[in-house]
């Protein structure tokens, strides 16, 4: 018995954080009802009040939007013309940090691309937080777009079934031809251009783009049925979850042993950077997927 | 007059940022359409990566990668490049975000266009 | 070499003013692919090879297909109503 509001508050928590009951459902007291001063207004009047605002706000809102960019931007441009002149030698933006990357990154981190390496091993909480970035975009657009129930939205699945038919039956001769050709050099260049990033131009983020524009080309000439079979829902997920479990681990692992250092033995830069292209792919598969038909 | 020019000539890529930043900016408040306002949303974005990568500019400098030629003294900063490249594919996240949420308005309300979507949205509140 | 910077500025800002005033989105969305792919050239320009093919894949590619995807879904495309 002594327990009992203790577990009454535990379950009221859980239930609140399940989304099943409002915090203040139980409240003790009922707000008192003030005595109005004037009769309140009746509802065509209210809703007449309101158009009359917005009407009168539409009215001044361009002429201030246009004081407020010609203000700003008069202030940028007088801020912006002090700066030193453009590829001058000796601005304050050359400083030993850029010195110590550019000579120090073939030796520390074993990588040739000073942008690279830079953005994986000195600068990689960055990269993590972008990764995380596009975790969560995925997981937002999934949230708005994705079609829950199969057989509630009548006519949206309809339409969807009828065009996968006509699809099927007359298929895009230019497209298909087309994507047999590009798919398999959009694959291998996306895979040269993620994994050669360190010696030369590009690393994870454009490798990452172009894989996943190779899969949306393939996706788009062939249906949706082809790619699934082969890049359905659960491999998606585990590819994307992976990805960044990997990164996410690797550079946990490295800050709480002291952050002293760089994480650059055996390679591991190469595996952060497969890592940051996979879930960058998945990011830009994902999107198109969800626009077109409402499920990856 | 002279000395106007001659220092807008001297950071002629921050100047243009600051006018596409400008014009985004401006196209983003007063555009009637919401896919014009995502536009010009991108629009103001590119600007801000322009100014910045144009910071990092050397004269007469080459691209960060040590070759096998050695150590050339006149490359460029690797610092705001490798800020800017993250900052692409954010922007990118979200457009594909925005581009959503248009999406449903239009399957709920029928119109992208913002004084038809403020009245419909003004007459369910009553 | 600052000739070609001065036309590449020149045409970013030509394509920024012109984007959103077009009055069909398709319009709008092929200009804005415009400005993505002038602005590629320009990264490139200033030596940062990166930014030049990841500005190239993203802006030219996936967010022109985002764009063209809602242009559809909110029937803003000729002939793809269904009446």
């Amino acid at each position: 018995m002594t327990d009992a509001p203790g577990k009454g508050a535990l379950r009221r928590l859980t239930d609140w954080v399940n989304g099943e009951r409002e915090p203040k459902d139980q409240t003790l007291f009922v707000m008192e009802k003030r005595r109005l001063s004037r009769p309140e207004p009746t509802e065509t009047e209210h809703a007449q009040r309101e158009r009359s605002r917005l009407h009168r706000f539409l009215r001044w809102y361009p002429a201030a939007a246009v004081l407020i960019c010609l203000v700003l931007s008069g202030a940028l441009l007088c801020a912006v013309l002090a700066l030193p002149a453009f590829g001058d030698d000796d601005a304050p933006i050359h400083n030993e940090v850029a010195e110590h990357y550019l000579e120090y990154t073939r030796e520390e981190t074993g990588a040739a691309n000073a942008v690279t390496g830079m953005i994986l091993t000195y600068r990689g909480f960055d990269t993590l937080g972008e990764s995380c970035v596009l975790f969560l975009a995925v997981s937002c657009v999934m949230l708005l777009l994705r079609r829950e129930d199969r057989g509630a939205d009548d006519r949206e699945e309809q339409k969807l079934l009828q065009e996968d038919a006509i699809a099927r039956e007359r298929p895009d001769r230019i497209l298909q031809s087309v994507a047999r050709i590009l798919t398999p050099f959009l694959l291998l260049f996306a895979l040269y251009v993620l994994l050669g990033g360190e010696n030369s131009p590009g690393g994870g983020f454009s490798g990452g783009t172009i894989l996943g524009c190779g899969l949306i080309l393939y996706a788009a000439a062939f249906g949706h049925d082809a790619i699934s079979r082969w890049f359905s829902q659960r491999v998606y997920a585990a590819v994307r979850t992976f990805g960044l479990l990997l990164y996410a681990g690797l550079y946990g692992y490295y800050i709480f042993l002291g952050a002293n250092g760089l994480p650059c033995a055996f390679r591991l830069s190469l595996a952060i950077d497969l890592a940051v292209g996979l879930v960058v792919a998945c990011t830009v598969y994902g999107f198109f997927s969800l626009f077109q038909r409402g499920e990856i | 007059m002279q000395n106007f020019l001659h220092a807008v000539l001297n950071n002629r890529f921050a100047v243009a940022a600051v006018l596409l930043f400008g014009i985004g900016f401006l196209n983003m408040l007063l555009q009637q359409n919401l896919v014009k306002k995502v536009v010009g949303f991108n629009i103001m974005d590119s600007a801000v990566f322009l100014l910045l990568a144009s910071l990092g500019y050397i004269e007469g400098g080459v691209a960060p990668i040590v070759g096998e030629a050695g150590y050339n003294p006149l490359y460029i900063n690797p610092i705001p490049s490798g800020l800017v490249l993250t900052g692409i594919v954010v922007s990118v996240s979200i457009t594909a975000f925005s581009l959503a949420l248009i999406q449903r308005i239009y399957r709920r309300y029928g119109t992208v266009v913002l004084s038809e979507l403020l009245e419909a949205a003004g007459r369910e509140e009553d | 070499m600052i000739a070609l910077e001065y036309i590449l500025l020149a045409g970013l800002l030509a394509t920024a003013v012109a984007a959103p005033l077009c009055r069909r989105l398709l319009n709008t969305v092929i200009v804005y692919l415009a400005f993505s792919v002038i602005m590629a050239v320009l990264w490139s320009l200033l030596q940062s090879p990166d930014l030049a093919i990841t500005e190239a894949a993203v802006g030219a590619g996936i967010s022109g297909i985002l764009f063209f995807l809602t242009l559809r879904r909110i029937h803003a495309l000729k002939g793809t109503r269904d009446d």
